[in-house]
């Protein structure tokens, strides 16, 4: 008996087919299924019209020089007396030619005022290559398909307005700290002196479940505000009249 | 049916009715012949892309060979002389196609070499991993279109399969699934999200288990290895001579590896296998591959032991220009050595950006490879020799 068998090569080959030939297919039947794409997927660039001040940045990054953009001055009349009129642009055309763009991403990059996004949508044929060019109606469109970017992975660098809020409020939190040692050191003549900085610092503790006072929301809407308006309004003043009630408390406890 | 013979003159035509007679011949006793000139390509489904190679045949002999290159010339160093170096870096993904993270991260080199930029460690590290899976899935891609051009369909299946899984880990990343754009001068662009670390631990496992089913579909494969073995031989001074790097090189028994001999970004800190072969024919070339698959996923594992926490990027000038001056950055590319000469003038264009790419030594050597080799290994060869036509003619 041979230590193997003749074309024992083929016949593993083989036996390897015939195991997964066996084995149910994974086809996803794509018209009827759609692709779970990951977020950070380049399928179409979309454009939040509202955030675009007609820069050029993107237009001039460009590698293809795919983004044809129009614009005009406006000049907007002053609110007060006296001060300068000042002027705006206003976009009048933006339009990315898909057939020329490489899907590099270096205008979402550098756009400075967030007004560019990748969305996965990938579903744009055309039977023409003119229609590939979409104006600025379609690309606005399409931010609605922009998903949320995901987490960073662990170890990764924070954002830095992140990072930034969080500097921030650990630098507060250790002068309240050391305000509220200051304070507790310091003879009870300075006391007054001393309440101030620890009112504010149990102010930042105070927590308080957001509910909308129904009185100033009443009055608000009375008064002809919208109801979105008059609702963020009646919120803050609940919050207020809460933190200044759980204030007046805490200080006549202490 | 008996044997008749043939006698020049008696009108009878080869594959008429008397089809399957003896030839008998007058005079010196050979056929005289011409040789035939037949062209292979541009348009052919085993060159890897718009290759010419043009053959003189004597009978099914190749008596010569000439590669003929420039049908894909996209004139890339001419655009690079007019775009800044993000939007180089967004171009230069296309040229071997297959690996562009390793094209993107020659050229990334390069300017921050000149420029004298420090670059985070944990950039470093993600460079390593993301060229290492680029590697995997250029190995991939040769393993299984070399099974394809020598008529076994099955395994061009099971690597695209593998390719697509990891394709997806890439798209998780970098959102591009062959054209990442993921590296920028001074690091990366962001970094990785959620869960990749994770992931790609899992697929190093599944690719491992996959390169052992494609041993047993090609490696021992009998009537494979009776078509690539002994085919195609190439002998390391003639590899040497004509500057063949990358697997070509290393199946020669040549262990030159810019990772090992010039080390960047962090594969001074990884231990870097480089399989080499013995003989330097087909069948050693194909061997390396799966062998470098399973060296690159060694690596990845490495490295997801050691990513550091912290940023990916440094704060750059809002144009980046390099100072003036030149520099040659070496690079192991999936295909061999990529050299990058890049000749600024402090301008944010580069002067001159000159790419040495490994294809277009490793197809040179065709010419001396298909030499008195019959037509029906020109394809094994053909296949063996790994190029991206793109890498050529860039």
């Amino acid at each position: 008996m041979p230590a193997t068998l003749p074309q024992i090569g083929l016949l593993k080959g083989l036996a390897l087919t015939l195991k997964t030939m066996l084995k149910p297919a994974t086809t996803a039947q794509y018209p009827h299924v759609k692709p779970a794409l990951p977020p950070r997927s380049r399928g179409v660039i979309a454009l939040m019209e509202e955030n675009c001040t007609v820069c050029m940045l993107c237009a001039r990054e460009c590698p293809d020089w795919c983004i044809y953009i129009d614009s005009h001055k406006e000049v907007v009349p002053p609110k007060d007396e006296g001060a300068r009129a000042r002027t705006r642009n206003v976009l009048d055309r933006f339009a990315i030619d898909f057939a020329l763009c490489m899907y590099c991403g270096i205008c979402i990059e550098v756009c400075p005022f967030d007004a560019l996004f990748w969305s996965p949508e990938f579903e744009y044929s055309t039977y023409s290559i003119r229609e590939l060019t979409h104006e600025k109606e379609q690309l606005r469109a399409w931010m609605d398909t922009v998903p949320a970017p995901p987490e960073l992975e662990v170890g990764a660098e924070l954002p830095k307005e992140i990072a930034d809020g969080l500097a921030a409020a650990r630098k507060a939190a250790e002068q309240a700290s050391a305000a509220v040692t200051a304070a507790a050191d310091a003879a009870p003549a300075a006391a007054k002196e001393g309440a101030g900085p620890t009112a504010t610092a149990v102010e930042e503790d105070i927590h308080v479940e957001v509910q909308i006072d129904q009185a100033v929301f009443d009055q608000l809407i009375a008064e002809g505000k919208t109801e979105r308006v008059a609702r963020a309004k009646a919120k803050a003043a609940y919050v207020r009249a809460e933190k200044a009630r759980i204030r007046a408390e805490r200080e006549s406890g202490q | 049916m008996t044997d008749t013979l043939l006698r020049p003159g008696s009108g009878m035509l080869p594959g008429g009715p008397g089809e399957g007679m003896l030839v008998e011949v007058r005079g010196e006793g050979e056929l005289r012949t011409q040789d035939m000139n037949l062209n292979i390509g541009p348009q052919h489904p085993a060159t890897h892309g718009v290759l010419r190679v043009v053959i003189d045949l004597d009978g099914e002999k190749i008596v010569r060979a000439t590669p003929v290159i420039g049908y894909m010339h996209r004139g890339f160093e001419k655009l690079a002389e007019a775009r800044d170096y993000r939007q180089i870096i967004a171009l230069v993904n296309r040229h071997d196609w297959l690996s562009a993270f390793c094209n993107e991260l020659g050229v990334a080199l390069a300017v921050e070499r000149m420029m004298e930029l420090e670059v985070p460690d944990r950039a470093e590290w993600i460079r390593v991993l993301m060229a290492e899976w680029n590697r995997v899935l250029n190995h991939l891609m040769f393993v299984g279109s070399f099974g394809l051009e020598l008529g076994a369909i099955t395994p061009v299946f099971f690597a695209f399969r593998e390719r697509e899984d990891i394709q997806g880990l890439m798209e998780s990343a970098t959102g591009g699934r062959l054209h990442f754009t993921y590296t920028r001068v001074g690091g990366l662009k962001e970094d990785l999200p959620r869960g990749f670390l994770a992931a790609s631990a899992k697929m190093t496992r599944n690719v491992r288990v996959r390169n052992s089913e494609y041993r047993d579909l090609l490696e021992g494969n009998e009537i494979f290895k009776a078509r690539t073995r002994k085919v195609g031989i190439l002998p390391p001074d003639v590899a040497l001579d004509y500057g063949v790097s990358g697997p070509t090189l290393h199946a020669t028994g040549i262990a030159e590896d810019a990772r090992v001999t010039e080390p960047y970004c962090r594969y001074d800190k990884v231990n870097v296998h480089v399989p080499v072969g013995a003989t330097g024919d087909s069948y050693d070339r194909f061997q390396i591959l799966l062998a470098r698959i399973d060296a690159s996923l060694d690596i990845i594992d490495q490295v997801l032991d050691n990513i550091p926490p912290g940023p990916v990027n440094v704060k750059l000038p809002k144009i980046v220009k390099a100072p003036e001056g030149e520099i040659y950055v070496r690079t192991e590319n999936p295909l061999g050595q990529g050299g990058y000469y890049l000749v600024s003038d402090g301008k944010k264009n580069p002067w001159r950006l000159k790419m040495r790419t490994p294809s277009f030594n490793n197809i040179s050597a065709m010419s001396y490879l298909l030499k008195d080799q019959l037509l029906s290994d020109m394809i094994a060869i053909l296949g063996s020799v790994f190029f991206v036509v793109g890498d050529v003619d860039r």
